[in-house]
């Protein structure tokens, strides 16, 4: 009984040491993300914006996709609805960008509540299929639309003179917001991670039945969960419409973006917290690098890196280190044939 | 104590197509009895089971518990008044480990603690009591099958219930291996517990039943004590066939 006592002590003690760790780190890499703020030129701001713009991205498929387990192919309809909503509130209602971004949120979830009723009885692919469909016909639905949305012609956001109510951020500004919306999503997904409403998810993941028979309410969890990441993913539509200013349904609704998210969270490690912010991070640095020394086949290359990632370690980065720490092996061999497709 | 029993059916039935799995059931347990299902392969146990804990619907009759009609109600708000099971194919959480699984339960238990460090500690003594002490950080993956059995059991014991379904916990297990769950479902009776043990392993049945049901054909064959049900013919007749039964009633 002692040694249980301490051994729960143990782990209390490594839990708050552990916590006190974290927000260490976090607040160093706040502080490196304002300096490096002040030290980079327009062009690489840009650039570092859009690496926290798919942390955040991650971080929201990650809700749905990684904890929950439905993996879902639309995601990026979240994405365009946030950012039309926030295009058509400030162009014809004359919202200012600050409203207008969490009611983008709440737009966007509210939709994904109504879809996911019908959309999350579906499993598997059934379920990835008909996300996939939702965001290609809502892209048509956009164009199709053009006394409202601009159609296939596009829509711009007024952002200077006496018509806009929020001036344009500027690339220093819009740092700034896509370093708010990365660390509030890690922010989300950590406390999903460590909490009862993250703990059912993994549940339902794991086996629906098994999960409602210990009183989860499956349905609820997961319309919670899309939600939730649709959330996340209607704001950074709506802060991704404002700096590009002119949009279009195409590049809005387009499926390379929800791509994108998928990728970096299972090759950083779906159902982690860690593994998404690695994969934004690793995907988007190696896409540049790559744009930029290997311009002519630069897609072709990244393309060999995600197959090879894939086959190696398809359980994504986090799992495998995780996995190799409790085990004590770390053979890639062992690895591809425990996980072998 | 109430005299409303905990659980009570009556006329349960459900039909898949033109198969009647499981017909007109009726039949009642008391807080704190132990109950035994027995039946051969096919007579809708786990078809009868999955029809109180709501995770398959009712195609006729009603299901009660507490006196209340929950009738095709969810599997978690059946799971929320007090009833939990184990399924027969188990389903651990294999992503988590054992002692994650288990704070699951406890945290979505209607009085339980919604705090997960607070439901990790409390796992502990689920865990001892199930004998899986010391195996909390393993993977269920990386568990014996007897072990993954008690995981099963330990996942129901979390969410507090009073009316414990066990759909053939014990199956595959050692001789001396049941023994510790059988003291367990003791235990389980002595602290007020409603225990319904659906088993192939007679001796089982018999060492803890207070009340044996016996279902062939998705119907209520007869009920009574261990002993007595295990010795009618028409028992004997629907496992081991009516030549049987007639050799055995010839030599008695």
């Amino acid at each position: 009984m002692t040694t249980m006592n301490k051994g729960i002590q143990g782990l209390k003690g490594k839990g708050s040491q552990r916590t006190m760790l974290e927000g260490a780190l976090v607040l160093i890499v706040i502080a490196l993300a304002l300096v490096i703020r002040t030290k980079l030129p327009g062009g690489e701001l840009r650039a570092v914006s859009t690496i926290f713009m798919f942390i955040a991205l991650s971080q929201a498929w990650n809700i749905i996709g990684g904890f929950t387990g439905y993996a879902s192919f639309g995601q990026v309809v979240f994405f365009g609805m946030g950012g039309y909503f926030t295009a058509v509130v400030m162009l014809k209602f004359h919202f200012s960008f600050w409203l207008a971004l969490p009611l983008a949120g709440v737009f966007a979830a509210v939709f994904a509540a109504l879809i996911g009723q019908p959309l999350l009885k579906l499993k598997g692919h059934y379920f990835a299929i008909a996300t996939l469909g939702v965001a290609e016909g809502m892209r048509e639905v956009v164009i199709n639309l053009p006394d409202l949305t601009g159609g296939g012609a596009g829509i711009s956001v007024p952002i200077a003179g006496t018509f806009a109510k929020t001036q344009y951020l500027g690339d220093a500004g819009f740092y700034l917001l896509f370093l708010g919306l990365a660390l509030f999503a890690v922010g989300i997904g950590t406390l999903v991670s460590r909490n009862k409403f993250g703990y059912g998810l993994r549940a339902i993941h794991q086996n629906e039945d098994a999960a409602a028979a210990v009183g989860i309410n499956t349905v609820r969890s997961k319309v919670m969960a899309y939600s939730l990441s649709a959330f996340i993913t209607g704001v950074v539509g709506a802060s991704y419409v404002f700096q590009q200013v002119t949009i279009f349904p195409e590049r809005l609704f387009d499926v390379e973006i929800t791509v994108l998210m998928i990728m970096m969270v299972v090759i950083g490690g779906s159902g982690t917290v860690v593994g998404p912010l690695l994969g934004a991070i690793g995907l988007q640095f190696i896409s540049e690098y790559l744009r930029e020394h290997f311009t002519n086949v630069h897609t072709f290359i990244l393309a060999a890196i995600i197959i090879l990632a894939v086959i190696l370690i398809p359980q994504g980065a986090v799992n495998y280190f995780r996995e190799g720490r409790r085990t004590k092996d770390y053979s890639l061999l062992a690895n591809i044939r425990r996980y072998r497709l | 104590m109430s005299t409303v029993p905990i659980l009570e059916t009556r006329g349960l039935g459900r039909r898949f197509g033109a198969l009647d799995a499981v017909s007109d059931v009726s039949f009642s347990v008391n807080q704190g009895e132990i109950l035994g299902v027995i039946g051969p392969n096919g007579a809708g146990k786990s078809t009868f089971i999955n029809l109180v804990t709501g995770h398959i619907k009712p195609t006729s009759g009603q299901v009660l518990i507490d006196g209340k009609d929950m009738t095709g109600q969810a599997p978690w708000d059946i799971a929320r008044a007090g009833v939990a099971r184990t399924f027969q194919i188990v389903k651990p959480f294999n992503g988590m480990t054992v002692r994650q699984n288990i704070a699951v339960g406890i945290m979505y238990e209607s009085h339980g603690t919604n705090r997960l460090s607070v439901a990790l500690e409390q796992a502990e003594a689920i865990l001892e009591e199930v004998g899986l002490g010391g195996s909390g950080d393993r993977m269920p993956g990386e568990l014996s099958t007897a072990d993954i059995r008690r995981l099963e059991f330990a996942k129901a014991l979390a969410t507090k219930p009073r009316l414990l379904l066990l759909d053939e916990v014990m199956a595959g297990l050692r001789p001396t291996e049941i023994e510790p769950s059988l003291e367990l479902i003791r235990t389980l009776k002595a602290r007020g517990t409603t225990v319904i043990v659906v088993e192939h392993v007679m001796k089982a049945i018999v060492a803890v039943s207070d009340r044996v049901l016996v279902l062939a054909q998705g119907k209520v064959l007869m009920q009574g004590g261990a002993h007595e049900v295990l010795a009618d013919p028409r028992v004997i007749e629907v496992y081991l066939g009516h030549r049987y039964a007639k050799r055995q009633k010839g030599n008695a």
